[in-house]
């Protein structure tokens, strides 16, 4: 099984140095877990810049290819056009590249050229029962998974919930190889809409429950709680407790955060 | 406020006694007689003070937030708080748009969510008077009017995980609306429907758009480093708590006929997909969806325990229990523990102290039981009990054992 991770052009928030984006080196660690029976997966870099690919060669890669493509093309048919050639079994990828224009359609684009099924947000890849066939746990938000199995070949995005990268070796970065890909020629990026660019300015937090164009007044009360769910909350004075009890858990069910007593039956048992 | 005018000369006529006898008699008047009511009646401090006594236990308590004058004592049975009476606002409706902003919000459980309800805050902003905003629902959907929809699309959803086939049915339905813009949320679900979209039309994505007007929208890029404009195009994600909700009056929320689009897939390379929920006794608190939180009022920790277990909810807890080592430091709520992105915090004798509330001040949904009518925590809920916690959760666990065997009601 072939396994190909795409790396974008990274730079560290702080210091602005190239660096293999977290994402990509859980990516590696993800290929990494399958075993030694899979070999050594492939990195594919497409852009100007190689200076952070022996770091990712450091992460657990065998090798890497990389394009040579100025910043401002689209990267989509190049990546397509190796991908296609080399037809890994699975291409591993973060949610969003760097260094582009950072909307995270490479992998969609990419999915769509090559026709492969694509699975997003995904903490963990291991073999399914079935020959050609993989496991992958797909985070849903708040520690939810679900788990799919796929038949490959396949394309997999990867969450920041999935485990951390290993350690750099940097033995490892030494004996791997970069191996530049000769291309046939470049495409131009598509004109997208006109982008205007600015410094970055902070924008004011909205306050949760305060109604747009409200006064300030309005903004204090939700920001401190009295309006919103406070306000036309529901007080019960020294009921019951059986009658709490049941207050308590018609309201959780109208909120949905609790199920109904007797679950729906669907035919089957 | 005006009063009425006195008449002094009409009030003491009123008074005046006809004694008998001529014209010589002094006239007499009777100054027993009540003058007529007029204006503000005269305050009873006294009475007033009574009024506020809060019933039941040892101390003399007075509840002065109660600004309404009460005659008799303060009821002690159940009862709603004073809410101001608003009379039911009209809905507005808009027959003809001149163009429709659409939505695809995520929905989870069926319900708008806080980030699909910013979302059609967003896409009101970018439809402004003339247009109308149309909510694309996969599934039943309810309050989408209030949330500020002029028109609803029902698409049927497929029970089985299939983003593609998804993917391809919100293309079709978004080409036979015809709306001029196209909104999603940026969640995980929201974010990859979207670019599923924008692959399959061949439009460009505005992607994690942070301010959204009809005039441009604006993104943060290169590591918050710079921020990028744009002009409002076909395909947009909206940023999770960048942009308010609708909070205007109710919309109508028509729903549109639409034709059955019968979109043809290829076979289906998943194979199998199954849901494996949280487990509410692990996941970390700041992820816990519901959260139900012991406090100095209860002491009787075990019963808490089978509540929680039984209720499938995270458990939490106040500064002090975990100071007293009774529970976990990790399971801490409030400005020194953890703070809440849970949808429902349910407190159980806590009475909330500031630190604590900021805590909880980003959850959606809180219940309170405390003994305290006067507890911070009271007023933060949205269904506040004033009742003995400790009496309260053996009356929880036995209503759900009993909801358990089967001879529950819904109530």
């Amino acid at each position: 099984m072939r396994v190909a991770v795409l790396l974008s052009g990274g730079r560290h928030p702080v210091s602005g140095a190239a660096v293999v984006p977290r994402l990509e080196a859980q990516a590696i660690r993800l290929a990494a877990g399958l075993g030694p029976s899979i070999g050594p997966s492939i990195g594919l870099h497409a852009g100007p810049d190689a200076s952070a690919l022996a770091e990712a060669l450091g992460q657990g890669l065998g090798h890497v290819e990389h394009i040579d493509l100025p910043a401002t093309a689209d990267p989509v048919p190049a990546l397509a056009a190796r991908l296609a050639a080399s037809r890994p079994d699975l291409v591993l990828a973060g949610r969003r590249g760097h260094g582009g224009p950072e909307s995270g359609l490479v992998p969609y684009a990419l999915a769509e050229a090559l026709d492969l099924p694509l699975i997003p947000d995904v903490v963990a890849v291991a073999f399914g029962e079935e020959a050609g066939t993989l496991r992958l746990d797909q985070s849903l938000g708040r520690g939810a998974l679900r788990r799919v199995v796929v038949r490959l070949p396949v394309m997999v995005t990867i969450h920041p919930d999935a485990p951390p990268p290993r350690p750099f070796a940097y033995g490892q970065a030494r004996r791997g190889r970069i191996e530049a890909i000769p291309l046939a020629s470049v495409a131009a990026n598509e004109a997208g809409p006109a982008l205007e660019e600015r410094p970055y300015r902070r924008r004011p937090k909205i306050v949760k429950g305060a109604p747009a164009g409200g006064s300030a007044a309005e903004r204090l009360k939700a920001a401190t709680g009295e309006a919103g769910s406070a306000a036309k909350g529901r007080l019960l004075v020294e009921p019951d407790p059986e009658d709490a009890a049941r207050e308590i858990l018609a309201y959780l069910r109208r909120i949905g955060v609790l199920a109904p007593p007797r679950p729906l039956d669907f035919g089957g048992r | 406020m005006t009063r009425l005018r006195r008449d002094p000369r009409a009030e003491r006529a009123a008074m005046q006694v006809d004694a008998g006898g001529g014209e010589t008699r002094r006239p007499r008047y009777d100054r027993s007689v009540r003058r007529t009511p007029g204006g503000r009646s005269r305050r009873d401090p006294r009475a007033e003070r009574a009024g506020r006594r809060v019933a039941g236990g040892p101390r003399l308590r007075f509840d002065l937030c109660r600004a309404v004058r009460i005659e008799g004592p303060m009821p002690s049975e159940a009862g709603h708080r004073p809410a101001p009476e608003a009379d039911a606002p009209t809905i507005l409706v808009l027959e003809d748009p001149a163009f429709l902003v659409a939505v695809v919000p995520d929905m989870p459980g069926g319900r708008l969510s806080v980030h699909d309800r910013q979302l059609l805050g967003a896409a009101r902003a970018l439809a402004g008077r003339d247009g109308g905003v149309a909510l694309l629902a996969l599934g039943p959907c309810e309050g989408a009017g209030p949330a500020g929809a002029d028109r609803l699309v029902r698409l049927d959803d497929a029970e089985d995980y299939d983003p593609a086939a998804r993917a391809a049915r919100i293309a079709a339905a978004l080409a036979s609306l015809g709306a001029r813009h196209v909104l999603f949320p940026e969640s995980l679900e929201g974010g990859d429907l979207a670019r599923r979209v924008a692959v399959r039309m061949g439009e460009p994505l505005f992607s994690d758009a942070e301010v959204v007007a009809a005039s441009g929208l604006i993104r943060p890029a290169r590591g918050r480093s710079v921020e990028q404009r744009a002009a409002p195009g076909l395909l947009a994600t909206v940023a999770a708590d960048a942009v308010a909700e609708y909070a205007g009056r109710p919309r109508e929320a028509r729903a549109l006929a639409r034709e059955a689009a019968s979109v043809a897939t290829r076979p289906a390379a998943i194979l199998s997909a199954r849901r494996i929920p949280a487990d509410p006794a692990t996941v970390p608190l700041a992820l816990a969806e519901f959260v139900v939180s012991v406090g100095n009022g209860i002491s009787d920790l075990d019963s808490f325990r089978q509540l929680v277990a039984a209720l499938r909810a995270t458990p939490g807890a106040s500064r002090v229990l975990c100071d007293a080592g009774v529970m976990p430091r990790q399971s801490q709520v409030g400005a020194s523990g953890t703070v809440l992105a849970a949808t429902c915090y349910v407190a159980l004798g806590i009475s909330g102290a500031p630190q604590h509330l900021q805590g909880v001040a980003g959850c959606e949904h809180v219940v309170a039981v405390n003994t305290d009518l006067h507890a911070a925590m009271i007023e933060r809920a949205g269904l506040a009990i004033v009742q003995d916690a400790q009496a309260v959760m053996p009356a929880l666990l036995r209503l759900l054992a009993r909801e358990a065997a089967g001879q529950g009601t819904v109530s």
